[in-house]
């Protein structure tokens, strides 16, 4: 299924890197193309997109105004946003209408893959915390925070491994590492515990990325995860592992 | 203050007391000389005034820390002590006093004396030692509010140095020319390196006039400053960073690491034509953090004779930290091993207790 995607930003430059990058992307076809906050609506209204790439400051409404007239139109699916802006501080808003991402400009070819990457894994519904679960609402299926000058929207299930560095914690995905200011007793309980376990009084594991639980000459037990990642792991949490793994 | 001005200034008061006498005496039918009177009055605030001067000139730092208890267990007694001494001098100087009296020895005058003006004395002391305190506590004042703007002005300084780092034709241009090859050899390098430029840039330009930020903070900035060089050295450099996991929120002034690693590459693992690598070690070490960067390269001789700039960035960070912390911060440089580099700061553990501004949200 292609996705169907309307780019709207004033500048004419900022819609073309979209254009060209997303000509890369073989399941990707621009539907449209606007300049102004009543054009976006009126293009929404007219070709359904799936996904909108919406500026933030554009010349007649702002981003946000755009959204709200858009939900305003009950008969209209409201198609999902990815914010584009060279301003960081709307971020947190943008997270509470349930933006897909926020791309700060200039952003890197790697950074919109990514993102395309979370909204067809959300849109398919493999998104761990879309599962509809009975207890699925409690736990969080996204996490927003600064880090590296950047804004990230973090899916829960891109998180390999979490551990404790004091009043913070470590969140490791694929290739990175970013600290949050957090608890691990607050973190865990906001993960949902049939994903993520606590094997340490300092580590949290992403069950889906744990390869094997070894015990070494000395005794001492740890988990490797699929990347070959070793966290160390206390005796208490080892049958609970096994038991889950076992599932 | 000058000692002639301050004893002259105890002595004009001295003269306006004896004028007081000397007209009230008038007024009750007495006769007195005024230069009597005034002499009278005017030694014992000339003793007055270099004594007071005395205590200023070397009791300083105690009249002004002094604590309550302090004041009943040291300065009570000193008072005392001092106000009996300056009696003790002054007999000696008036002979004839008390006046209309048939002679008396020493002894007997001192206790005379003693008796009519021993509260007045103890009451001088007090006045004076107020007086201290008022103007220390003015002069300490205004010494913050002078150490307040000059950090100001250096908070400024680095702020528009690591502007320049990255607008300066070394840093931006080469940048730039790093990413204009990479646009046609490797395109997502080129917008990644791009990212990261655009990244260094705002997090410059937004943190707005903290002094002291938590350590973390300066770790994400160098850690895409390290990015993007890594980047520039294609893996020719290799980087260790290692933050002991109590002190992210350790605060530090701002931007006071970048400049040294800045070094680190200007003036070392640019001039070394194999592998070299860079080590950014911070770590507590009682009360004081201590982050070093090691380098490697060509050592310090070498890379001190080139007319960088090494010379200011390093100053900077000096006057900094001696703004800051006085004593408790440090600076040190040395060469370790051959071609090494190590450079070190000190600085008194503070931790930022009221935690941080922004922290991560969930959606549910």
């Amino acid at each position: 299924m292609t996705i169907q995607i309307a780019l709207a930003d004033d500048e004419v430059l900022a819609r073309q890197k979209l254009r060209l990058l997303l000509r890369d992307q073989t399941d990707c076809e621009v539907v449209g193309e606007c300049a102004t906050a009543g054009e976006t609506i009126e293009l929404v209204r007219a070709a359904r997109p799936d996904l909108v790439f919406l500026d933030i400051r554009m010349p007649d409404m702002n981003g946000f105004d755009v959204i709200d007239a858009l939900s305003a139109q009950a008969e209209l699916p409201m198609p999902r946003i990815v914010f584009t802006s060279a301003y960081d501080q709307y971020a947190v808003r943008a997270f509470e209408v349930h933006a897909v991402d926020y791309l700060l400009k200039p952003f890197a070819a790697g950074r919109l893959s990514t993102t395309l990457q979370r909204f067809r894994e959300q849109s398919n519904g493999c998104h761990p915390g879309e599962r509809g679960e009975p207890n699925g609402e409690r736990h969080t299926t996204r996490i927003v925070f600064k880090s590296k000058g950047r804004i990230v929207f973090l899916p829960v299930s891109e998180i390999r491994w979490v551990a404790a560095e004091e009043n913070y914690v470590r969140i490791s995905t694929g290739d990175e590492t970013h600290l949050l200011r957090e608890t691990m007793a607050h973190l865990q309980d906001r993960l949902d515990p049939q994903l993520f376990l606590r094997v340490h009084r300092s580590s949290i594991v992403n069950l889906q990325h744990v390869k094997e639980v070894r015990m070494d000459t000395e005794g001492e037990t740890a988990v490797i995860l699929v990347n070959g990642q070793k966290v160390s792991m206390s005796r208490g949490y080892r049958s609970k592992l096994q038991r889950l793994l076992r599932q | 203050m000058h000692p002639v001005i301050f004893i002259g200034a105890s002595v004009l008061v001295g003269i306006l007391f004896a004028m007081q006498e000397w007209l009230n005496a008038r007024r009750w039918g007495y006769k007195i000389g005024l230069g009597f009177v005034s002499e009278m009055w005017g030694m014992q605030f000339l003793l007055w005034g270099i004594i007071c001067w005395l205590l200023w000139r070397f009791l300083r730092p105690f009249i002004i820390n002094a604590r309550p208890s302090a004041l009943l267990t040291r300065v009570l007694p000193l008072s005392i002590a001092l106000s009996i001494m300056e009696e003790m001098i002054w007999v000696l100087f008036f002979p004839r006093v008390p006046i209309d009296r048939p002679p008396m020895d020493y002894w007997h005058r001192f206790t005379f004396q003693l008796n009519a003006e021993f509260v007045d004395s103890i009451a001088i002391f007090w006045c004076a030692f107020l007086f201290f305190r008022v103007v220390a506590y003015y002069q300490q004042f205004r010494e913050k509010e002078t150490t307040a703007a000059r950090l100001q002005v250096q908070l400024v300084q680095a702020r528009l140095s690591a502007l320049r780092m990255q607008l300066n034709p070394h840093f931006l241009f080469n940048a730039m020319n790093s990413i204009s090859s990479l646009m046609r050899s490797d395109v997502d390098a080129a917008d990644l390196m791009l990212e990261q430029l655009s990244s260094l840039l705002r997090i410059t330009l937004e943190r707005g006039e903290v002094q002291l930020i938590p350590l973390r903070k300066e770790v994400e900035f160098i850690e895409i400053y390290l990015a993007m060089q890594q980047q520039r050295y294609a893996g020719r450099v290799e980087q260790t960073l290692s933050v002991e996991p109590g002190l992210h929120d350790a605060l530090v002034p701002a931007l006071i690491l970048q400049p040294i690693v800045e070094n680190a590459y200007v003036h070392g693992l640019s001039k070394c034509t194999g592998r070299g690598n860079l080590a950014i070690d911070i770590r507590r070490d009682g009360k004081r953090v201590r982050m070093s960067v090691v380098n490697s390269g060509i050592g310090l001789q070498l890379g001190l004779e080139e007319p960088g700039h090494r010379g200011v960035g390093l100053t900077n960070v000096r006057d900094r930290l001696r703004l800051h912390y006085g004593d408790r911060g440090s600076l040190s440089v040395r060469e370790v091993g051959t071609g090494r580099v190590n450079v070190t700061i000190a600085l008194p553990f503070q931790n930022n207790a009221r935690g941080t501004d922004e922290a991560a949200r969930f959606d549910t």
